[in-house]
C-alpha cells in the first residue's frame, strides 16, 4: 500500500530511492515494460487512435487514463527496486517547495541538465526527443507562471465532472477546466521537455500529474466519488465509464480506476 | 517581378509591400518560369512554390535560427526551423486569458514543442500567430535544432 506524500515530507532516503528507482527503470524490464514504454504510450495515445478515441487528453478520459498510467509506473517501480513502500511523490506546485533540488530531480532549471541527477553522466538518457539533444532540458518560469492556489480553489468548485462536446471547447468542465489551467500550464511552466509531446522525459512529469490525481480525488471526495461522465456506453470519439481504456486492456475502464483505495494507495 | 526571387516576394508580401493579386502573379510566373527551389529537397521539406502566396507568410531569421512560415498551404499552415519541418496540429480549443478576461473558444495551433500552448493563428487579431509559434518553439529549442520526430503528423 502506497502513501503518496508531498515531496515537502520526504526525506533524502526517500528521495534517493525514487530517483534510483526511476533509473533502474529507464534500463531495466519489468512486467514487461520499462521506463521508455511509458514515453511511448504518452506519444501514442495523445492523439486520437485507429478507434477515433482520445484516451488521453484533450477527454473525459484525462484524469483515469493517468491514474492507471501511474499505477502502473508506481508497480513497476516497487517490482524494480523490490522495495514494496515506494512511491510517487506529489509536487504542490502552489507551494514554494521546488523538485528541482540537487538532492532529488536536478538542480539545473535553465536549459540543459547535464550535471547532477538526471544528466546523462548520471545515468538518465532520452528517448524520442523532439529536441536534438542527449542533455533533458527545463526552462522553468521562462514562458508561463505556475497556477495560483486562488486558480486550484476556482478549478476545484466546477461541480460537472465533464459534458459534451467531451473535447478541449467545454467550458463548464472539472475535466477541461484542470486539464488546461492546472495541468497544460505546469508543463509549459517547467517547460524544455515538459512542454513536449514526450513530456514523460522529464521525471518531473510524475510529480506534477500525482497531484493531479491527488486534486481529482480531493474533488471525488467531495462531489462523489463514482461521477465519471459520460456514463451510457455509446458516446462517439470518447471513452465511457465501462469501455476500457487502451493500452491498459479489458477492464481497466474509468468506473475500475475511480476509487484510489481499491487501486492500493492513498495521499498523505 | 521577373527576377525577383521567392525570398523577395515573401519578404514584400509579409509586408504588405504588393497585393496579393500581386503576389498571386508573381507566384504563377515564377512557378512556370523555374524549377520550384528546392523542390524534392528533403533538407528543405518545405521546398516548391505555393500556388497562392499569403501576405503573413515570412522567412527570417530569429535568435539564430531560420523560422519559414507558410499559410494555408495545401490546407494547412506550415513551419521550418533550420529547414527542418515541424507538424502543426490544428484544435478548437477553449482559451483562458492571462489577464483574467472572459474565456472563449478558438481554434489553436500546437506541435510536438508547443504541445500544450496552443497558439491563434487566423487574418485578423492573430495574423501574427504562425511567427509567434515559430519563436516560442525557436526558445524551447534553445542551442538545439528539431529532430527528425517533430516532423512526424498527428490527429486531435
Amino acid at each position: 500500500m502506497a502513501v503518496r506524500k508531498s515531496i515537502t515530507a520526504m526525506t533524502v532516503a526517500e528521495k534517493t530511492a525514487f530517483t534510483n528507482a526511476m533509473r533502474q527503470l529507464k534500463t531495466t524490464s519489468v512486467n514487461g515494460r520499462n521506463y521508455n514504454w511509458y514515453i511511448d504510450q504518452h506519444v501514442l495515445y495523445f492523439s486520437r487512435t485507429s478507434d477515433n478515441i482520445s484516451h488521453a487528453h484533450q477527454s473525459p478520459s484525462f484524469f483515469p487514463w493517468h491514474r492507471e498510467y501511474m499505477r502502473l509506473l508506481e508497480l513497476d517501480l516497487q517490482t524494480v527496486s523490490g522495495n514494496a513502500n515506494l512511491f510517487l511523490p506529489y509536487w504542490d506546485w502552489t507551494g514554494s517547495a521546488s523538485p528541482f533540488t540537487a538532492d532529488f530531480l536536478g538542480a539545473i532549471t535553465n536549459g540543459s541538465v547535464s550535471s547532477g541527477n538526471f544528466s546523462p553522466s548520471w545515468g538518465w538518457s532520452l528517448y524520442r526527443s523532439s529536441i536534438q539533444t542527449s542533455f533533458l532540458q527545463r526552462r522553468v518560469g521562462q514562458s508561463a507562471s505556475r497556477p495560483t492556489a486562488a486558480t486550484v480553489t476556482n478549478i476545484q468548485s466546477y461541480q460537472v465532472y465533464d459534458q459534451s462536446p467531451w473535447n478541449s471547447t467545454v467550458s463548464n468542465s472539472y475535466r477541461n477546466r484542470g486539464e488546461i489551467e492546472l495541468h497544460n500550464r505546469v508543463h509549459n511552466y517547467v517547460g524544455g521537455h515538459m512542454a513536449t509531446r514526450e513530456a514523460p522525459n522529464d521525471p518531473v512529469f510524475w510529480l506534477h500529474h500525482c497531484n493531479i490525481d491527488r486534486l481529482w480525488w480531493l474533488w471525488q471526495s467531495s462531489r462523489g466519488i463514482d461521477t465519471y461522465q459520460p456514463r451510457t456506453g455509446f458516446t462517439a470519439g470518447v471513452v465511457d465509464n465501462t469501455e476500457a481504456m487502451r493500452p491498459f486492456g479489458n477492464g481497466r475502464t474509468p468506473s475500475a480506476v475511480r476509487d484510489i483505495t481499491l487501486l492500493g494507495y492513498s495521499y498523505a | 517581378m521577373a527576377k525577383t526571387n521567392r525570398r523577395d516576394v515573401l519578404r514584400y508580401g509579409a509586408a504588405g509591400a504588393v497585393t496579393a493579386a500581386t503576389a498571386v502573379v508573381a507566384g504563377q510566373e515564377l512557378a512556370s518560369a523555374e524549377p520550384p527551389p528546392g523542390a524534392g529537397d528533403p533538407k528543405n521539406p518545405l521546398g516548391g512554390l505555393k500556388n497562392v502566396l499569403d501576405p503573413r507568410d515570412f522567412d527570417e531569421v530569429f535568435k539564430g535560427k531560420k523560422i519559414r512560415g507558410l499559410h494555408n498551404q495545401r490546407g494547412r499552415n506550415e513551419l521550418t526551423i533550420n529547414n527542418r519541418r515541424l507538424a502543426l496540429t490544428e484544435i478548437s480549443t477553449l482559451f483562458v486569458p492571462a489577464d483574467g478576461s472572459p474565456p472563449y473558444v478558438g481554434v489553436g495551433w500546437i506541435s510536438a514543442l508547443n504541445h500544450y500552448d496552443p497558439v491563434e493563428i487566423d487574418s485578423s487579431r492573430n495574423r501574427e500567430g504562425l511567427r509567434k509559434l515559430a519563436r516560442k518553439v525557436v526558445d524551447i529549442l534553445g542551442d538545439y535544432e528539431l529532430a527528425d520526430g517533430a516532423a512526424d503528423e498527428h490527429g486531435h
